[in-house]
């Protein structure tokens, strides 16, 4: 199976092959072989060799880590992040969002970390209560503007434009509710 | 045993505290009896106690506030007492007198205390009464109709930079701290709006925010006998917006000298007011060394774990022991004599790297950490929604050990091992702080926290090297290769029959 991955605005090809029981996993040209074991739905527990020289992968930097016919044991999850439609990945402790498109190239859904051109879709990062919109449809705004104050949880929480631009559309009212990753105002 | 016999409790609250308390019931052959709103059926409190009785709609003041229901189902459950939790009408006195009034024992202090200490200008008389020095600020409850600029004038003559507080607050709801004049009026009218939502009262005071000071604060025992009792101290310092978000004892900051001074003084104030069961007294302590009240919380505290910890005691077996009329029969030298040393990590539903915003949702996947000197009190657990309508804390997690730096050692261990998909935590912001040097150094004040943050201005506090970007993607793709229903390779969903093939083709394979 062949994979498109994006992980922090970069692309990775990603090639999965049965072996022997186990996996080999090649990321941009280079292999692991992999035994990866489901535990429930969203949990993987991976024990991974360099299916070439022995292991580059380690779990401390500090312990010789280049010696080979080392097995390194990761326990992983991996669930669908509603707001960005990414896969929101936590290897040990370490949270990892990537993309993911069988083929061909993935494209994110959500532009709103994005300082890049293009119009800037501000979505509800959670589910909420809309208290307050605080731009009409026309106003120029700048970097770092608050664009409208979202409920939930017993606190008022702002969201901010990414960028310089125009409020072009504007897609809730006040007292309105919303669910993650609903498009909230369009700013170009 | 007391006066009354206490043999069924309704546990008027939710999630992890729900649980937290249902637990000590069962400890004590007490039965425990839930409430539920309507998205809280499934929640854990619920399946935990003996019985559980819907009390209307999601929104707090339709169901956990609502205190008719509350009493009513009390009363139809036939429970002895009512245990409020904290949060909620843990601070009602209304709540606290309807229970009364149906002739149900109330498991905290008398509607009277609660009035008293629980409004924050009534409880600076009564400090200032106890020779205890108060921070400069207001006498009076500002109402909402004192105009901006009168609270102007007032917020000029105590001298920025001001806090300004609800009355009725608690939690870090309803206060804003003004630096500018200008911002007055948009932060009152905001620190309004969050208490009137909060607690149903939208009076606010005035007080003068202090430069760098630390939050000690002083858990008390009282009975109905006379006896109150003060614990070692808790410091509570590092907090995001006026919010704790971890908390230890004891105190790297006190001094044998002052832990005698501030438990003296917080027990002092509770005397004034005839405080029964447990409380909490908090104090701002400054860089010169003086502490000042700052309020008192008449009810159970989220931290009250850590004091348990170092104490080896139960707080709220005592609470209900003081309920039912006991006496404080604890070596009051014992309680200020803490063994090893505590920490706990406020675990909420929000996401760190997001500027904390809440993240509701379904916890897919969760497992707590475990193993020696870890607690985790939780209300989470896999296939449970975290409801938008309450507070976003899911679990404290507490770690002990015989001393701070094995403590801190103990917690990293545990945050590692603290496992949850579906909803982001505040996991990766714990694992961050506890390797900062101020951190690890004790050298932190209340404001401490959010200069830090602003500082770092949103960066991610776990950032993935390329080993874990590697093994990332690798887990997507697989997950994604074995999830695919052509080449199902779920063990836990293989019929039984294809299992024993695979298990043959093993054993033929040796």
């Amino acid at each position: 199976m062949q994979y498109e991955a994006e992980i922090n605005g970069r692309s990775r090809l990603v090639i999965v092959a049965r072996d022997d029981g186990g996996f080999v996993v090649s990321i941009d040209g280079r292999s692991w072989r992999v035994d990866a074991a489901r535990i429930d739905r969203h949990t993987l527990s991976l024990l991974v060799a360099d299916a070439d020289t022995g292991i580059r992968l380690k779990p401390h930097a500090a312990a010789g880590a280049h010696e080979a016919g080392r097995t390194v044991g990761y326990e992983v999850t991996v669930a669908r992040d509603p707001a960005t439609a990414r896969l929101a990945v936590r290897v040990g402790a370490t949270p990892v969002f990537v993309g993911l498109e069988s083929g061909r190239r993935w494209r994110r859904k959500d532009e709103q970390h994005g300082g890049g051109s293009g119009p800037q879709r501000v979505v509800a990062p959670m589910p909420g209560k809309i208290v307050r919109v605080l731009v009409q449809t026309g106003e120029a705004v700048h970097a770092r503007q608050p664009l409208v104050v979202i409920e939930a949880m017993k606190m008022e929480n702002e969201l901010r434009t990414a960028r310089d631009g125009t409020v072009s559309e504007v897609h809730v009212r006040e007292g309105a509710s919303v669910d993650a990753g609903s498009v909230l105002l369009v700013i170009t | 045993m007391g006066r009354f016999a206490v043999k069924k409790i309704l546990i008027a609250n939710r999630g992890e505290i729900a649980v937290r308390i249902a637990r000590a019931c069962r400890e004590m052959d007490i039965s425990p009896v839930a409430v539920y709103s309507e998205c809280d059926r499934a929640a854990l409190h619920v399946r935990y106690a003996d019985e559980a009785y819907p009390i209307g709609p999601s929104a707090p003041r339709e169901s956990y506030l609502r205190i008719d229901r509350l009493v009513e189902t009390a009363k139809r459950a036939g429970v002895d007492a009512v245990h409020p939790g904290y949060g909620f009408l843990a601070e009602n006195d209304d709540f606290a007198t309807a229970c009364r009034d149906a002739g149900l024992i109330f498991i905290g202090p008398t509607p009277e205390a609660i009035t008293l200490m629980g409004s924050k200008t009534a409880a600076r008389t009564a400090a200032k009464k106890a020779g205890v020095p108060v921070v400069p600020g207001t006498e009076d409850p500002l109402s909402p109709d004192v105009p901006d600029a009168e609270i102007g004038r007032i917020a000029a003559q105590i001298g920025y930079p001001v806090l300004i507080k609800a009355v009725a607050g608690g939690g870090g709801k309803g206060m804003r701290t003004v630096t500018d004049p200008a911002d007055l009026p948009s932060a009152i009218r905001a620190a309004r709006s969050e208490a009137g939502a909060a607690f149903g009262d939208p009076a606010v005071f005035v007080e003068r925010r202090l430069a760098r000071p630390r939050h000690i604060e002083v858990q008390l025992l009282g009975d109905e006998h006379g006896t109150v009792l003060p614990f070692v101290e808790r410091e509570c310092s590092i907090q995001r917006r006026h919010q704790k978000v971890v908390e230890e004892t004891p105190s790297l900051a006190v001094t044998p000298a002052l832990r005698d001074a501030i438990t003296s003084a917080a027990a002092a104030v509770a005397r004034t007011v005839g405080y029964t069961s447990a409380g909490t007294i908090e104090f701002l302590l400054d860089e010169d060394g003086r502490f000042y009240f700052l309020e008192m919380n008449t009810r159970l505290q989220v931290e009250h774990p850590v004091t348990e910890m170092v104490t080896g005691l139960d707080l709220v077996h005592w609470q209900i022991r003081i309920a039912r009329g006991e006496k404080l029969t604890l070596d009051p030298r014992a309680l200020l004599t803490p063994s090893g040393h505590a920490i706990e990590c406020r675990i909420y539903a929000e996401d760190p790297d997001n500027n904390f915003l809440p993240s509701p949702g379904r916890i897919l996947a969760l497992r707590p950490p475990a193993g020696p000197g870890i607690r985790d009190d939780s209300g989470a657990t896999a296939g449970l929604d975290v409801p938008i309508f309450y507070d976003p804390m899911i679990s404290k997690l507490i770690a002990w050990a015989e001393d701070r730096p094995r403590a801190i050692a103990r917690m990293r261990r545990a945050l590692t091992e603290y496992l949850v998909a579906g909803i982001k935590t505040t996991v990766p912001f714990f694992t961050w702080l506890f390797a900062q040097p101020e951190f690890l150094a004790g050298r932190f004040h209340t404001t401490y926290l959010d200069e830090v943050l602003a500082a770092r201005a949103g960066r991610p506090f776990v950032e993935p090297d390329a080993e874990a970007e590697e093994v990332a993607v690798m887990a997507a793709a697989l997950q994604a290769v074995m999830t695919a229903p052509a080449v199902s390779a779920d063990r836990s969903s293989q019929p039984i029959a294809s299992r024993w093939k695979q298990q043959a083709r093993v054993q033929g394979s040796r």
